[in-house]
């Protein structure tokens, strides 16, 4: 039998791979979360707004570098860890499991405030086509209907599958790209301007708002580590499609920040976009396209946030799932359907609590963009902004212990730049939170959200010590996933070369 | 046979679908593969990699097929690697062994694109001998005593997988049954203890993903 030379796949390589996913399958689950037209219809709109500021364009090319540098840092770590799961997992990694399960109880709430405000946006984009229609529907009657299907499909664990999210984030694409395209092609007083590229308006105090703001539309972008035991080739498929993810977000939003703001002149922008809302988009290329493209682009905007609710449920309902399996929540949290393997519990506690959220606002009469949407939102973007802050923060401790040869850039330099930046980018939120949610100066919103942020974190401190004390052996298993034995890849290499593959847990050949 | 019953265990035995994630089935069936040649004393593992221990091939056409596959390539040593191999038609091999002993027919069904083959219990006679699978393993684990290596491989990669309560349906009868669970497990030889364990890794691993 001839020899095979060992760098050529064998038939067990090709077996797995024929089942794993590549770059593009992977990019699709990364942006999935953060649609690009919801957040360019939805969050760009608002921003712009509310916040007034003629910097949008320039935020979302400087939050989609920040996050690049974080993704160098990030995706190495999950090269080095398995169960590559969340963010906490990480952090137990690099800052010890004490800050790990804070880390978790500050990602719940947020993650699980990001999707009920989700739900705002919808209500208010559905009920206002409704309204086109001549049906007069309140907003939480839409949302309503989109919180029950969520919920059925989130207990049947149906996730829109790669080809339906990839048909539909194709055409989001090509629809933003001819928008921006007609937008551009129709400025304010007849000449193009890139006043708003401009970075000025970042060394001002509205810097932190915009930031935070922006980061909010790209959350979802660190799920692709989920899939690394699912891609292809573990170590570049995840880098390249997370680096894909965060650039095409960054690039797509930018850009059509920046055609809003020529179409209507940089000065106009926040006047007109306060009057049309969420309309913005259309009411501006409406003039210049057929009937027909303005449909399609709002059918698609209302798919693509619902895409993003459905990926937001799923996310926080696997979140509760990994916390329940470690035994940091209670243990019906770590059950699954035995069929479906939908994680029941997390499922149904993010329905409740997106009911319960949305029937008081609904019984409070509370305007569904700003207060549901534009506030839950920011709300859940700071946690997220914790949550990487502190990541990165875990990436440094992580290859400080021992760079297992990474290069110096990955290892020591872009987790450290990207440190850096996240920390001015979450300071600058903090101080100007109440400016964010728009609150008079003696509100207690000016500070009360950050300070929460805060007691949640204490109170998982408290609980990962009282775990330690009480439960030892389920401590030591914090942040250890589904691998509670094997944790953390041998990394010495001389023990085993009687091995061509790296051994462990991960092994897939790489 | 260790698969077997596990086969018979994790399908449904009326409708021949299986009780489990597909993915998490796949998984338990190769992992029972493996343990059908540890325990035949063909391989060995050892943190997380399979050992080549006795290259003479077993008297079951599958198990001969599997080793022959293990001794063919040596680069792959892991035992998640292997898992994750041999999950992908588990179901089929296993489901075509059982019906060479006459326990299952195969059954062609027409779906919504394509048609799928299950392998289910037909007759009286073979739906009583399914039926008694998850059975008698109720009545061992309540016993809590003497169950050979076999059973107790076999009990361990049900919990890992997730069918316990499939099992230990009765929560009265079988309480005292769920206490013996961690000591037949933690009882077994340190390979066979490895294997149920990187089972249950990769099984938690493929459902925290939860694609198909």
């Amino acid at each position: 039998m001839a020899r095979m030379d060992p760098a050529e796949p064998d038939i067990i390589d090709r077996a797995l791979a024929k089942n794993r996913l590549g770059v593009p399958s992977v990019v699709f689950f990364g942006v999935a979360g953060a649609a690009p037209l919801t957040v360019i219809i939805g969050a760009i709109s608002a921003i712009y707004a509310i916040i007034g500021s003629t910097a949008v364009p320039i935020t979302y090319l400087v939050v989609a570098g920040i996050l690049s540098l974080f993704t160098v840092g990030f995706v190495a770590m999950s090269r080095h860890i398995v169960n590559s799961g969340a963010f906490y997992s990480y952090i137990s990694h690099g800052l010890g499991r004490v800050i790990g399960v804070g880390a978790a109880f500050v990602a719940l709430p947020a993650y699980s405030l990001m999707q009920i405000g989700l739900f705002g946006l919808f209500g208010s984009a559905a009920a206002g086509i409704l309204a086109a229609l001549g049906f007069s529907v309140p907003w939480y009657a839409c949302a309503l209907i989109a919180w029950a299907i969520v919920a059925v499909l989130g207990l049947l664990w149906i996730d829109l599958s790669g080809k339906v999210l990839a048909v539909l984030l194709v055409a989001e694409i090509s629809i933003v790209l001819i928008y921006d395209l007609v937008m551009v092609a129709n400025p304010a007083n007849g000449q193009i301007t890139f006043s708003t590229f401009s970075p000025a308006p970042l060394f001002t105090p509205v810097a932190g708002t915009l930031l935070v703001l922006a980061i909010a539309g790209f959350v979802g972008f660190e799920a692709t580590v989920v899939l690394s035991e699912e891609a292809k080739d573990p170590k570049r498929t995840i880098a390249r499609a997370t680096h894909i993810a965060v650039l095409l977000a960054g690039l797509l939003c930018g850009i059509s920040a920046w055609a809003m703001s020529v179409t209507t002149g940089p000065d106009r922008i926040a006047a007109v976009a306060a009057e049309h809302r969420t309309d913005l988009v259309f009411n501006l290329v409406g003039p210049h396209l057929p009937r027909a493209f303005i449909d399609i682009g709002y059918v698609l905007f209302l798919t693509s946030v619902f895409a993003a609710l459905l990926a937001f449920h799923a996310a926080v309902a696997r979140y509760q799932f990994a916390l329940g399996r470690e035994g940091v929540l209670p243990a019906a949290w770590g059950r699954t359907h035995p069929r479906t393997g939908a994680p029941l519990m997390g499922a149904v506690t993010q329905s409740v609590l997106a009911l319960g959220v949305l029937s008081a606002y609904a019984a409070a009469g509370a305007e569904p963009l700003v207060f549901v949407f534009a506030w839950l939102t920011t709300i859940g973007g700071l946690g997220v902004l914790i949550l990487m802050w502190a990541a990165s923060a875990a990436v440094i401790a992580f290859f400080i212990r021992s760079r297992r040869r990474e290069s110096v850039w990955r290892a020591y330099i872009a987790p450290f730049l990207a440190f850096l930046l996240l920390t001015v980018v979450m300071v600058a939120t903090i101080i100007g939170f109440g400016e964010l949610l728009q609150v008079s100066g003696d509100s207690p919103f000016q500070w009360l959200i950050p300070v929460l942020y805060l007691a949640v974190a204490a109170i998982g401190f408290v609980w990962a010590l009282v775990m330690r004390a009480a439960r030892p052996e389920v401590y030591a298993a914090i942040g250890r996933g589904a691998d509670n034995r094997v944790s953390v890849l041998s990394e010495n290499p001389i023990t085993k070369s009687l091995h061509a593959d790296p051994v462990g847990a991960r092994g897939y050949p790489y | 046979m260790l698969a077997d019953q596990y086969f018979l265990i994790a399908h449904e035995d009326r409708t021949g679908r299986s009780r489990l994630h597909p993915r998490a089935t796949g998984l338990g069936l190769a992992a029972a593969l493996l343990g059908e040649l540890v325990l035949e004393g063909r391989i060995g593992i050892t943190d997380g990699d399979l050992l080549i221990l006795d290259r003479h091939p077993p008297s079951d056409a599958l198990a001969h097929d599997i080793l022959d596959l293990l001794v063919a390539q040596p680069r792959h040593r892991d035992v998640r690697t292997w898992l994750a191999f041999l999950s992908q038609d588990a179901a089929i091999r296993v489901g075509e062994r059982l019906m060479r002993l006459g326990a299952v027919e195969s059954v062609t069904r027409r779906r919504m694109l394509s048609t799928e083959t299950l392998y289910m219990p037909n007759s009286a006679e073979q739906r009583n001998a399914a039926a008694w699978a998850p059975a008698r393993l109720a009545n061992l684990l309540v016993r809590g005593v003497g169950m050979s290596i076999s059973d107790r491989v076999l009990i361990g990669l049900v919990a890992a997988t997730g069918l316990t309560r499939h099992v230990l349906y009765d929560f009265e009868m079988h309480r005292h049954a769920f206490q013996s669970l961690p000591s037949a497990v933690s009882s077994l030889p340190s390979d066979l203890r490895e294997l149920v364990e990187y089972t249950e890794a990769s099984v938690g691993s493929v459902l925290t993903v939860g694609r198909r």
